[in-house]
């Protein structure tokens, strides 16, 4: 489905190499994470992925995946007019449905008569990324898109996520041990490029709405995340 | 209530003055090269109303040649933000011609257009327009990427979205930049009355420079001065308007 194949990137005018020789791969369509610590290049390969950044070598290879979008946490929505104004505006008719669907799911009933500026970090958060999963998408790569939401709104929107768009594939970017143990189905573990391999793929829990948590293999997990950095 | 710009024109106008004032009473000048208070209050009384209605000829000037830059400025400013040629060529060509100083090129309008309002009314445009151009060039080519990156993303990006969120987000700079401009607008149009205008307050100076009469010359300071800062209170006013109802 989406396959990284030999990247190697440094920014212009630096020394340090970002990426070197590094593979990765997410074989189907679901709920998946980039994890890994802070500065070793996820956003780098984020947009390296989606096409905003160019000036590496090596291939990225899509199968089924025609559109890709990236959101992350800094996204801010013009000042002119109201989230729900906003919202409408940028939801296509026959999506109506959904856009009332996200709203309730995400909390965003009460922030509709507000200017973005207004709202809290967590609620611009939730706000930004309904308006993305209205939009047309094959993948949408989420870089801390829910930072500064509390952990049960979290739950309840990854889970709504997973059981709204089953076939579509998403990229989560998060810090979160715990979050990306339980909800992601296949990890990719970034590490330093001076380790080898660069990237350690992972299987995580996959946790959907109603299903039992098997809590031996999530600390299981949540460890070899850990010692895979 | 009077705004805080006419407080302080009177209150530098009052400095200046009194500057004056020091120098003519500290070196003992005579009356000739700076007149004394009675003299200006005497002059003051008799040219008031001539020089207050060439000061409203020049300020009527000034602010028709201000919203023609202003509108030039917008109209060029947004096909100077492309990134296309005509785009380059746009911004090239103004940060060299802005560079030109605009005065010096005043004769030339004179002798192509007479001493007319058209002559008069084109300096005044042409030495606000230069620098509004750069500014709003400059505001508009500034990407602000955490606004446009969902509408580039999703192909909704138009250049009159673009405008607006550049515009929006930078709204503040722009109403200053177009405060600004007022003054050199002003400049400009007393510039041009001062080379070769028959009529306005640049004229008249003009005329009192000649005669060496320099409470003539003080009186049409203070009804520049004044104008020049009402103008520029209004304008702010206006700017206050346009933001909150935008936002």
């Amino acid at each position: 489905m989406l396959t990284g194949t030999g990247i190697h990137f440094q920014y212009p005018g630096t020394s340090t190499q970002v990426f070197r020789d590094m593979h990765f791969q997410l074989s189907s369509p679901g709920f998946h994470a980039l994890f890994g610590p802070s500065g070793v290049g996820k956003t780098t390969l984020a947009k390296i992925i989606c096409g905003d950044m160019g000036g590496y070598s090596g291939a990225i290879q899509t199968d089924g995946i025609d559109r890709i979008l990236f959101t992350y946490n800094l996204e801010r929505l013009p000042g002119w007019s109201s989230v729900g104004d906003h919202l409408q505006w940028n939801t296509p008719p026959d999506r109506r449905n959904l856009l009332d669907t996200l709203i309730e799911t995400f909390g965003l009933r009460r922030c509709l008569q507000s200017r973005f500026a207004r709202l809290s970090l967590g609620q611009q958060n939730r706000t930004n990324l309904a308006r993305y999963l209205l939009q047309d998408f094959d993948l949408l790569i989420m870089d801390e898109s829910l930072a500064n939401v509390d952990e049960v709104t979290k739950e309840t929107i990854i889970l709504k996520m997973k059981s709204l768009f089953p076939q579509r594939s998403f990229l989560y970017i998060s810090h979160s041990v715990a979050e990306v143990a339980k909800f992601c189905r296949e990890i990719i573990v970034l590490r330093s490029h001076r380790k080898d391999p660069q990237v350690i793929s992972l299987q995580g829990l996959d946790y959907e709405e109603g299903q039992a948590l098997n809590r031996e293999s999530y600390e299981r997990t949540m460890l070899e995340m850990v010692n895979a950095f | 209530m009077l705004s805080r710009r006419i407080y302080q024109f009177f209150l530098i106008y009052l400095l200046g003055l009194s500057a004056l004032m020091v120098f003519k009473y500290g070196l003992n000048l005579s009356d000739y090269v700076i007149p004394g208070p009675g003299e200006i209050v005497k002059t003051g009384r008799m040219y008031s109303g001539q020089y207050f209605a060439a000061v409203l000829d020049t300020m009527v000037v000034a602010i028709l040649g201000h919203f023609l830059s202003i509108v030039l400025a917008t109209i060029v400013g947004v096909i100077g933000r492309l990134n296309l040629w005509i785009g380059s060529f746009i911004r090239v060509a103004a940060f060299n011609i802005q560079a030109y100083p605009i005065v010096a090129v005043a004769p030339i309008i004179f002798i192509l257009l007479g001493d007319g309002l058209s002559s008069r009314l084109l300096i005044a445009a042409m030495i606000c327009y230069f620098p509004l151009l750069l500014s709003i060039i400059g505001i508009l080519t500034e990407p602000v990427t955490e606004i446009e990156h969902f509408f580039e993303s999703t192909r909704r990006m138009n250049w009159r979205l673009q405008t607006r969120i550049r515009a929006f987000e930078n709204i503040q700079k722009l109403i200053t930049v177009v405060v600004g401009s007022a003054t050199l607008a002003m400049v400009g149009t007393i510039v041009a009355e001062f080379i070769a205008a028959d009529a306005g307050i640049g004229y008249s100076i003009r005329i009192a420079l000649f005669q060496s009469d320099l409470a003539k010359i003080l009186i049409a300071l203070f009804f520049i001065g004044l104008c020049t800062s009402l103008y520029l209170v209004c304008l702010e006013w206006i700017g206050r308007i346009f933001q909150r109802r935008w936002e």
